[in-house]
């Protein structure tokens, strides 16, 4: 029988210190193998300052979900930093025309689909998730709802993931 | 050989497209879909002999996709399937294995290794066709 239809499970949270590892291991493999880019280790300190002199960013959400356990996985990078991925996705030349927002937002659409499904393969490989069509949206300065978050840093530039988990409450057989 | 991309992301279609460049293979066109449904339509169509299809997509999925198409096995007999996917569970694979497909890429990759998966599939599977 497939595991699809087994019970619900939470996933662990980003503050379980495997599961941050199995994000930052995402994040990695995401930003080495599909964008030649190198990813390190962040924290809160060097985010904060770095942070600071980026004018704009991009956060890419999401959504997954299986049964009545639901999610989502944000990621918010400079737009600087998309454009240097975009460059090393598409293989885009210097001397080539700079690609619309739309296709940028596309890839960091894309770079989020990508880290949320290694990630989710990492923690949870027994079960399949359904991936939603990521959401983009550019803001000024990051967001950060105050739970955990993995810090990383892509090619000496600051990014941010934070993961969302709900899990609708199961309905009881009734008793009796 | 003509070749089917379905991919909600264009930028990972114009990537793969890249790819299929590079790779040793003789192709003579390369189609394009954003989801299940468009990629449906387009191999009723036209006379594809691979398809490389995502899993998540809006609209319809790449899984309910294979379905549609394992319903018909004479019809595209000779359509070989890759999945390239973020979702690597064992559900995933097994449930792959079951829609006969021939390889499951799992994102991310380096274009290098679909660039082999491409080379290798024209050597086995394309070279008496051609």
């Amino acid at each position: 029988m497939s595991s699809t239809n087994s019970p619900i499970m939470n996933l662990p949270k980003l503050s379980d210190p495997d599961t941050a590892s199995a994000m930052f291991e995402a994040v990695r493999s995401v930003a080495e193998q599909s964008f030649f880019a190198v990813a390190e280790p962040g924290d809160e300190r060097s985010f904060a300052a770095q942070a600071a002199a980026v004018p704009s960013w991009l956060v890419a959400t999401v959504r997954f979900e299986q049964g009545a356990l639901q999610g989502s996985v944000a990621c918010t990078m400079p737009t600087t930093l998309a454009r240097g991925l975009f460059d090393a996705f598409a293989g885009r030349d210097p001397s080539e025309p700079e690609p619309g927002l739309e296709l940028v937002h596309d890839l960091v659409g894309e770079f989020s689909n990508m880290v949320c499904g290694a990630w989710l393969t990492r923690v949870a490989s027994s079960r399949t998730f359904t991936l939603h069509h990521p959401s983009v949206e550019s803001v000024l300065t990051p967001r950060h709802e105050g739970g955990p978050r993995l810090l990383a840093v892509i090619d000496d530039t600051p990014v941010a993931v934070e993961v969302t988990l709900k899990a609708e409450p199961q309905h009881e057989p009734s008793q009796g | 050989m003509r070749i089917l991309i379905v991919d909600d992301s264009a930028m990972m279609r114009a990537m793969i497209k890249r790819v299929i460049k590079l790779a040793d293979v003789n192709v003579e066109d390369v189609l394009e879909a954003s989801n299940g449904a468009e990629g449906l339509e387009l191999l009723k169509q036209h006379d594809v002999q691979l398809l490389l299809t995502d899993i998540n997509m809006p609209v319809m999925n790449g899984a309910d996709m294979l379905r549609e198409i394992s319903l018909n096995p004479d019809r595209w007999r000779n359509l070989s399937r890759v999945i390239i996917s973020t979702d690597g569970s064992t559900v995933r694979r097994e449930e792959a294995e079951e829609l006969d497909v021939r390889c499951y890429l799992e994102k991310p990759f380096s274009p290098e290794v679909l660039r082999d998966v491409l080379n290798e599939l024209a050597d086995n599977e394309f070279a008496e066709t051609e």
